[in-house]
């Protein structure tokens, strides 16, 4: 089947997120690669996502979970050849699934060859791709990220005698964008992967591209600059390609990385994650409101992404003290769940392996404005470990069956990359594909349904949002429409039942479909619109006047 | 249980919306809307600013108020889009605030049952009661009244206030010595626009049948502390700060507050027999904050008035005093109402045992109980003026000092408020 032209595909898009290495090993190294991924497409497709993103997969020391790239065009060996990344690709095209990959464009690992000519000499050629300094005193004013590791933005390189800049790791030098010769060596990578048929690039850390003396550095004119550039010879030579922006700030901060849709495709709406989370334990739809009513429009061909959980920790970055203490107290009791300043734990574990739960934030997820993201394994409900290191606990193997090594890989369990999850709860003897296929209500199955339904209506993708206020804040309640579509979703973020009246006289003869079992329901008239809802229950109504 | 058909089913669909919640805070807003909104600014800034976590509702009682209430409703709820997050402190929840609206004025006594039996209803562990006619009211002080009962697992909170030595001065002359005497805890205020409960109170008060009674319908708290002391709920006091006097003409004249004030703790003598007599001194209570703050300086009173009502009631209700109190005190009274005003004393003895009298009196009905309040009046004058001469230039703590002297007056005559009351209507001698 192949790909349906359409520009604006992002908007409609349901992203699978997965590291090569945790899906599917094909070769008994213990470690997943591209043939074993390749493998796994066709439950991809089974699923309903219809876009997967990658994570790095490119050689690297692999100090930072391979967002340290010491070669950008090419696979990493344990993951495959570039072949296999390119039959991988033509399958999944096959299958109708897109695929994004991440692209590191601020820095480079220091085993990069370009750092390592860089370092060799003052006068290398290369030795402008980087920025140096001779005093570790230029940008005063830029705040460190990784507080808990690096002392200063700079580090003395031994070797050339120079101080060389960083906003992360010390392994990990910023490229000089002032330099054209990197943008265009930037660009040339880019172009080496979009002409192999990659549908869009997850661009990392992108506020930081751009240092100038007497600012923080981070989401800079120039900066935007760069990125109009790179969306412009997109447009221009690869159109119905996207860019995605990993930008980790306040939704209005953001919204700068849109442009006037001349920049980004889309970004993550991280504000908006944690704050899921937070209303269902709170059972108030006030921080879900709140952000989303302090969330800028966006231009018409741009969209957010928006997920539950992922590689990385549950970031509290942006949420208030007051809301980080609740979230350690409410999700991260164990300190050890704690991580920078986030909850290394997934899904399943911090919903107490509550169903109803996992399904009301999911359906949160598929309903909202935006493209969902799923990380891999959460559709089946998998677990975590919390005591491997890093954000290890959260990137333990697929777990495909009950069998030798989750269905993983036919190596060794002693040599997976990655101990497997095997506690009495998550552990793969219980929590699998293979066994929730088996069942019609597994969760697996539902997520199906939910997804499917999602799939089936333009109007959660591409549609607007108005929210209802019912008096009941323990309900959440919105319109989704996109011209004569109209969804009506009710939330009840509580555990416990509610009745809620809505006030949806604007929709006066309306009849409301329930959408999954798709029955009607009384239609709409003066009165205030009467529902109940179980303990964490939702629907969703499709509003139709016959 | 809350007795739902007495609320509204408007007020039933409000707080069906709202849920259970942790805290709840009553405003009883006198139909003024400008007051009320202050006191709900206040009572909402403090809910957002020291119970972030917990799940708050805010209910204003009133029948006037209502369009006010409402229409500030939305604009404070966070929901608006205001930028909550660069505010720093702010309430992770929904505040929720609810309107509770009566055909007709509302008596204090209905309105607290309103709060009770939504607190009842919305299970909310503690509960607090403002009032918009206090001009000092500041979120601390919802705070302040909230967190014993909420955090330190207190029935009743009793506010204390810093006032001025000549403010106050029912309290410090009568209610305050006289409940301490009878029920034994050493609680200030007692009759206060502002106080805290727990649900178990809460519950306890609404279950009671005795919302019909008038002392209950005017002066509610005091029927609350009161309950509290006698059936050995925990109870404390927090200091909540300067409490400045109404504004003159704002509040009922005097003899409707002694009815109120005076008259309702006698009933509640009647009411609570058993539990009083048996108790013998008093105890302190728990106090967050300060125990008690006066303030001494110089004011200008115009006495002269008191003193000539004092005459001229004594004089003229003598009949009435006669058949109220017995010949030894009356004679008291007389003596002392002859006196010339720059040598005039009331003192403490005769002051306690006229009041004991008047207490036994009303027990008995010797005459009709609200006639007998009414003679107490031009007596309360003259005991004022008379402390108003005694401690024009004392400091505050002479004046502390006295008024623990007058506690423990009343504390001792106490077994002949007890004979009086058992003796049957033998009150002449």
């Amino acid at each position: 089947m192949a790909l349906q032209e359409d520009n604006l595909w992002y908007k409609d898009a349901i992203i699978y997120q997965l590291h090569v290495r945790t899906f599917c090993d094909s070769n008994g190294d213990g470690i997943g690669d591209f043939v074993g991924l390749t493998q796994r497409l066709d439950y991809l497709q089974e699923l309903g996502t219809n876009t997967l993103w990658l994570l790095p997969f490119y050689p690297s020391p692999l100090r930072d979970d391979g967002y340290d790239i010491a070669d950008y065009t090419t696979v990493h060996p344990s993951y495959g050849t570039l072949d296999d990344f390119k039959a991988f690709l033509t399958a999944a095209h096959n299958r109708s699934l897109r695929v994004i990959i991440e692209m590191v464009m601020n820095h480079t690992s220091d085993q990069h060859p370009w750092f390592q000519e860089a370092r060799s000499s003052r006068d290398n050629p290369k030795r402008d791709w980087y920025v140096w300094s001779d005093t570790d005193t230029k940008y005063q004013a830029v705040r460190i990220i990784f507080i808990d590791t690096e002392l200063s933005n700079w580090t003395w390189d031994p070797v050339s005698k120079s101080y060389y800049w960083h906003r992360f790791f010390n392994h990990q030098p910023d490229l000089n964008f002032d330099n054209p010769e990197v943008f265009e060596a930037m660009w040339e990578i880019m172009k080496f992967w979009l002409d192999m048929g990659v549908d869009g690039f997850r661009l990392d850390a992108v506020p930081y591209l751009v240092e100038r003396e007497g600012t923080s550095c981070e989401n800079l004119p120039e900066t935007h600059a760069v990125i109009k550039e790179v969306r412009k010879r997109l447009d221009q030579f690869y159109p119905g390609r996207m860019l995605l922006a990993e930008a980790n700030q306040w939704p209005a901060d953001v919204r700068a990385y849109f442009g006037d849709g001349d920049e980004f495709h889309t970004a993550f709406h991280f504000p908006l994650m944690p704050r899921m989370f937070m209303a269902v334990k709170l059972e108030d739809r006030k921080p879900i409101i709140e952000i989303l009513d302090q969330t800028p429009a966006i231009p018409a061909n741009c969209q957010w992404c928006i997920f539950l959980r992922n590689h990385d920790e549950l970031t509290l970055e942006m949420v208030t003290d007051i809301e980080r203490d609740y979230m350690y107290d409410e999700y991260a009791t164990d300190k050890t769940m704690r991580i920078n300043l986030g909850i290394r734990r997934r899904l399943a574990p911090m919903m107490e392996n509550d169903r109803r739960r996992i399904e009301l934030l999911n359906g949160l997820l598929m309903s909202m404005p935006g493209t969902p993201i799923v990380y891999y394994g959460d559709e089946i409900g998998m677990g975590d470990n919390i005591y491997l290191g890093d954000r290890n606990g959260v990137r333990t193997p697929m777990q495909w069956n009950g069998g030798t090594n989750a269905g993983f890989s036919f190596a060794d369990p002693e040599r997976l990359y990655s101990p497997l999850i095997s506690n009495s709860v998550y552990g793969y003897q219980v929590v699998n594909v293979d066994s929730q296929r088996r069942f019609s209500h597994s969760l697996l199955s539902w997520m199906k349904a939910l997804i499917k339904t999602r799939n089936s209506y333009r109007v959660f993708s591409r549609g607007t949002m108005e929210f209802l206020r019912p008096s009941n804040h323990r309900v959440l309640a919105y319109i989704r429409e996109l011209g004569n579509e109209k969804i009506l979703v009710v939330n009840n973020l509580a555990s416990s039942a509610q009745a809620v009246e809505l006030d949806v006289q604007r929709y006066k003869g309306y009849i409301p479909i329930e959408m999954f079992g798709r029955n009607l329901f009384p239609r709409f008239g003066d009165l205030p619109y009467l529902l109940t809802l179980g303990p964490y229950q939702f629907y969703w109504f499709r509003l139709r006047r016959i | 249980m809350a007795d739902e058909t007495f609320l509204s089913d408007d007020l039933l669909r409000q707080l069906m919306s709202v849920g259970e919640v942790d805290l709840l805070v009553g405003i009883l807003s006198h139909r003024s809307a400008n007051t009320m909104r202050r006191a709900a600014h206040y009572v909402e800034k403090s809910l957002q600013q020291n119970f972030v976590r917990q799940r708050v509702a805010i209910i204003n009682v009133d029948g006037g108020a209502v369009e006010d209430s409402n229409s500030d409703e939305r604009s404070d709820d966070g929901e608006e889009g205001n930028n909550s997050y660069s505010k720093g402190l702010n309430s992770l929840r929904t505040i929720h605030r609810v309107t509770a609206g009566f055909n007709g004025a509302p008596s204090p006594g209905l309105a607290l049952r309103t709060i009770l039996s939504s607190s009842d209803l919305l299970r909310a562990k503690a509960c607090a009661v403002v009032s918009p006619a206090t001009s000092s009211t500041s979120p601390e002080w919802v705070a302040n009244l909230l967190r014993p009962a909420f955090r330190d697992s207190f029935d009743f909170v009793a506010p204390l206030y810093s006032r001025h030595k000549f403010q106050g001065l029912l309290a410090r002359n009568l209610l305050y010595p006289m409940t301490r005497a009878l029920f034994g805890r050493r609680i200030r205020e007692l009759y206060s626009d502002e106080w805290a409960f727990s649900s178990r109170l809460g519950t306890f008060c609404l279950n009671e049948d005795m919302w019909h009674e008038e002392p209950v319908r005017s002066r509610p708290e005091a029927w609350m502390g009161i309950s509290a002391l006698t059936s050995d709920f925990r109870c404390c006091q927090v200091y909540l700060g300067e409490k400045p006097p109404p504004p003159d003409g704002a509040g009922p004249d005097l003899v409707e507050v002694l009815r109120q004030t005076v008259g309702s703790l006698f009933w509640l003598l009647e009411t609570n027999q058993q539990a009083w007599m048996e108790r013998k001194g008093s105890e302190a209570v728990p106090t967050f904050g300060p125990e008690h703050a006066v303030t001494a300086e110089p004011m200008e009173l115009n006495r002269a008035r008191m003193f000539e009502l004092f005459q001229t009631g004594v004089k003229e209700l003598e009949p009435i005093l006669e058949s109220i109190l017995s010949a030894e005190t009356l004679a008291g009274l007389q003596s002392i109402a002859g006196l010339v005003q720059n040598t005039f004393r009331f003192g403490s003895e005769l002051w306690v045992a006229m009041l004991y009298e008047f207490a036994a009196s009303y027990h008995h009905s010797v005459i009709n109980r609200d006639h007998l309040v009414q003679a107490l009046v031009p007596l309360y004058r003259g005991k004022i003026y008379s402390f108003i001469a005694e401690y024009a230039d004392a400091s505050a703590a002479d004046m502390e000092a006295e008024s623990e002297n007058l506690c423990l007056e009343f504390e001792q005559q106490k077994p002949y408020l007890t004979e009086k009351w058992k003796a049957g209507v033998e009150v002449k001698s």
